[in-house]
């Protein structure tokens, strides 16, 4: 730990900060962010520091810091990643979107909608296995889809609280917001992964 | 990779009328909209990009106000990005593992056309990874879509992989036969003994009662005994064709994935092949060399008892029948449950063995936070579960069965009761009834195994469909037509090279580098900026999406992987010894060195001292059950592994990051030694590990940031520079 601290104060100072530095990390409020709609139709925002600069970012990305355990709470703010792979920095985190005004929680989950896209399944209309892959039929909140899975064993999660994660084999993935909620026929083609 | 999809007609009507007659250069599908799974284009013409969905343009962007063409990787999805009029703005979204290479061809071909060049499209030759027939994907770097292909192809790749076993394979029906054939005979011969002879005991009936009663028990006798001996002979040949085919299908499978490139194998875990290879075999191997031959054998023997019974007496064949529909409705019934049933055990079973692997290979971080307690209710919890589970599949099957069995036999009461009104009335022997039996008794057999036949089958076509995924695969760097092989000088030039793992962000972007022979060149850059991977592009561990290396002048491409491997000497961060002796070890890459040449390697590796102080010298046995070695003495033998087959180009990927500074110093001095003469490139963290390298290059992002000496980088006062006096400063702060 004293190697880190001593480090750090090392970097603190003169042209090397730049390199290392890592854009410290604000808890954004009401006070200290103001979100808009960009000319893009994405969102905008407006960052005051604590030591009073002003920063503004045409374009930010909302992430969810657990986005299958609690979804709605801890949502970081980064610039977007560039194209070259760089990563886009942490400009802030929201502890939870309550505290912001109605509009704006809205676009910021609006936004998180289009970045986590899990159709919820409501209706298994057939299941097959065939050599080794398995071909769903399903009815999803984003309409009826078809989708391959290979090896159900390891690409079905079943969470602690019941809620059940399907990936196919690209990589996409289908939850289950209550297997018991779902009709007879459909929980039994799926109920042996579970 | 297809560029260019169809539009339904009504789009196309739709799209006609809103553009001028342009020139559709790309179409990609594009699949997602808010929440919801769509089917629309996006049509990329000389002029303008259109967003058509459902027979309508919902937007047209002019290429004259788009520039910073981008693709992200959501999750579950991708987007495609775009600054309209300098507003970034999302143009698209697409289910992200279908379309993602795809968007980002296109990013590239956007920017051609807003450079001005529409002539020129960009074609992919990235292989397509879906099928074209249904869409669904194909199997891993191969042509073959598992839903399109149909069972008979795969069973003709069965079948000539039985090849020179065929013959053994047909022994088992032969023996079927003859011991059928046995079955049949003898209720015969014993119908025989109890009607004329048992029953009839009037000994001078016949003449020479006593040598026909004797030749008839001893022909009962002979053939039991030839029945024996025959299911011995088959017993031996099935094991031997067994194994041949195991052992054949094994090296098979493992010859392909030693072939396969470090992406596919990569892309599978351990765990996975490893249970392909040994249980996947397994059960092929069974399937074919014992459970198949069975089945043809039952089915025969099913029929000819039919047609015997029947020929008997067809009323009492009847009686066989009664219970049938109802067992085979049954089993139709319970067949879910029983699958269920046995894909819930498999699963528990998994289950357990995974929290195993897990818990026993980080003991140590168990143990180091005393979370002891919870690992073993952890694992108590699961062997529970198993438990409970196989208690209850066992609970279930040994119920079903029996009754089952029960119900199928309940055929043979009926016929006793017929039989035995038939003997009253004399118009049945004893002996022809206890002939009856024993026919019928023959096809309950087949009809019992009948219920396990889809289970195997189907646990069969799983683990060929994965034996399969492999042995299909098509290697994607594999060799050229006419590999080259030379001795090489070392010169290394790296020209236009692009590459990405899964090309949608590229790790490297247009990196180019001119390396002469026996220059040493230090590597340097955040971790995660492409450094490794410009070295895996030089050893050829994968092909660059774009660019050309060559070395000496040839493309390593032309250059055969043995060749090029055989010259290139690597020491990793992390060393893998092989289960052996630190001899062998050294002598990994050139099996037939000599002990002197071993001896030199590792004094100049600088590991001779050490393995001289080991009990058992250079005969210690090391690697993961042998002699516990340091970190430093590991790396050293791994530097002496480089040097014995003395290569021209040289590879050090940290090799030193983990070391202390007094074992750093040793090893530095055994890579000062190492590199005279040969081309080096070396990653490292620490920049003293460089002070010798003729000249540095530092990757930021993917590119080239920066590339000269030493002296020529820190007076640019650039990234080097910033690296080179914030290690300083760290170094003169903690001294």
């Amino acid at each position: 730990m004293a190697n880190a601290t001593e480090t750090k104060k090392v970097l603190d100072d003169s042209d090397i900060t730049d390199l290392f530095e890592h854009r410290v990390s604000l808890d954004l409020t009401p006070e200290n962010a103001r979100f808009t709609r960009s000319g893009g139709g994405l969102i905008s925002l407006e960052v005051t520091q604590p030591s009073g600069k002003v920063e503004f970012f045409e374009r930010i990305v909302p992430i969810r810091a657990f986005p299958i355990s609690s979804p709605e709470t801890f949502i970081a703010i980064r610039e977007p990643d560039s194209q070259m792979g760089g990563r886009g920095a942490e400009i802030g985190m929201i502890e939870t979107l309550d505290i912001f005004p109605e509009e704006v929680s809205r676009m910021i989950r609006d936004e998180l909608e289009h970045r986590y896209f899990t159709p919820a399944i409501q209706k298994i209309h057939s299941f097959r296995e065939k050599f080794g892959y398995c071909y769903w039929d399903v009815t999803t909140t984003a309409g009826r889809v078809e989708f391959i899975m290979n090896n159900p064993g390891s690409n079905i999660r079943t969470l602690e609280d019941g809620r059940v994660f399907m990936y196919d084999i690209d990589g996409n993935c289908f939850t289950i917001e209550n297997p018991a909620a779902l009709d007879k026929h459909s929980y039994k083609k799926v109920e042996i992964y579970l | 990779m297809r560029l260019l999809f169809d539009l339904s007609p009504a789009d196309k009507a739709a799209f006609e009328a809103a553009s001028a007659g342009e020139r559709i250069l790309y179409c990609l599908p594009f699949d997602c909209r808010h929440d919801k799974r769509v089917d629309g284009r996006m049509v990329f013409t000389d002029k303008a990009i259109y967003k058509v969905i459902d027979a309508e343009v919902e937007a047209r962007w002019d290429f004259s106000e788009l520039s910073d063409f981008s693709v992200e990787v959501l999750y579950g999805c991708g987007a495609f990005f775009a600054k309209v009029n300098g507003n970034t703005t999302r143009l698209c979204r697409f289910i992200s593992g279908r379309n993602l290479t795809r968007y980002s061809v296109i990013v590239e071909a956007c920017n051609r056309i807003t450079g001005g060049d529409t002539e020129h499209t960009v074609v992919s030759d990235a292989p397509e990874r879906y099928c074209p027939k249904c869409g669904r994907p194909f199997i891993v770097n191969t042509h073959i879509c598992p839903y399109c292909q149909s069972k008979r192809e795969s069973y003709r790749k069965l079948w000539a992989m039985t090849k020179g076993l065929r013959l053994m394979m047909m022994v088992p029906l032969i023996t079927a036969f003859i011991g059928m054939a046995i079955t049949f005979v003898v209720p015969i011969l014993q119908r025989t003994l109890i009607d004329d002879y048992i029953q009839n005991s009037n000994f001078d009936a016949k003449e020479n009662w006593f040598l026909h009663f004797f030749l008839i028990v001893a022909a009962i006798v002979g053939f039991d005994m030839l029945s024996k001996v025959i299911s011995m002979v088959q017993g031996r040949i099935a094991a031997v064709a067994g194994n041949r085919f195991t052992r054949f299908l094994r090296t098979l499978l493992f010859e392909k994935i030693q072939l396969l490139s470090m992406s596919s194998v990569q892309k599978k875990s351990t765990g996975d092949l490893m249970g392909r290879i040994n249980n996947d075999v397994a059960v092929v191997q069974n399937f074919i060399t014992n459970l198949l031959p069975t089945y043809f054998a039952q089915l025969l023997s099913f029929f000819l008892g039919l047609v015997l019974i029947l020929s008997m007496s067809p009323v009492m064949s009847a009686f066989v029948f009664v219970p049938i529909p109802f067992v085979v409705w049954a089993i139709y019934l319970f067949r879910h449950m029983m699958r269920r049933l046995n894909i819930k055990q498999w699963m528990k079973g998994n289950r357990t063995n995974r929290t195993l692997q897990d818990i026993l290979s980080g003991i140590r971080v168990v143990k180091a936070y005393g979370r002891e307690e919870a690992a073993i209710e952890e694992f108590t919890d699961c062997t529970n579960q198993q438990a409970h589970q196989n208690e209850h599949t066992a609970k279930v099957f040994d119920t079903v069965f029996p009754l089952l069995g029960f119900a199928l036999r309940f055929g043979s009461y009926l016929i006793m009761w017929y039989g035995n009104v038939m003997l009253f009335y004399g118009a049945m022997t004893v002996g022809e009834l206890n002939q009856f039996n024993t026919y019928a008794s023959i096809i309950y057999n087949p009809l019992m195994q009948i219920t396990l036949i889809p289970r195997n089958i189907s646990a069969f076509a799983t683990s060929f469909g994965k034996i399969l995924e492999i042995l299909e695969e098509e290697p994607d760097v594999a060799d050229a037509r006419k590999p080259e092989h030379f001795k090489f000088k070392g010169d290394v030039s790296v020209q236009n090279v692009t590459f990405g793992y899964e090309s949608a962000t590229p790790v490297l972007r247009n990196v180019s580098v001119e390396v002469k022979a026996g220059e040493m060149i230090g590597i340097v850059g955040h971790s995660g900026c492409g450094k490794s991977t410009l070295i895996n592009l030089i050893m050829r561990m994968y092909d660059p999406t774009d660019g050309v290396i060559e070395i000496d002048g040839v493309n390593i491409k032309d250059i055969s992987q043995q060749s090029l491997r055989s010259q290139m000497g690597v020491v990793l961060q992390e060393t893998h010894l092989f289960s052996g002796s630190v001899r062998d070890n050294i002598k990994y890459a050139k099996p037939y060195a000599t002990d002197a040449e071993v001896i030199r390697a590792a004094r100049a590796a600088n590991a001779h001292d050490f393995i001289m102080r080991l009990p058992e010298g250079y005969n210690t046995i090391v690697g993961e059950k042998g002699y516990s070695l340091s970190g430093g003495e590991r790396q050293r033998i791994a530097i002496a592994r480089a040097l014995i087959h003395d290569p021209s180009i040289l590879i050090l990927d940290e090799a030193t990051a983990a070391l202390d500074t007094e074992t750093e110093k040793l090893i530095q001095d055994a890579i000062d030694k190492m590199t005279d003469n040969r081309t080096t490139f070396a990653i490292a963290h620490r920049l003293s590990t460089l002070r010798n390298a003729d000249k540095i290059l530092v990757i930021d992002h993917g590119r080239i940031a920066e590339f000269g000496t030493h002296k020529e980088l820190l007076d640019q006062r650039g990234i080097y520079f910033k690296l080179v006096m914030a290690q300083t400063r760290a170094a003169l702060e903690k001294g």
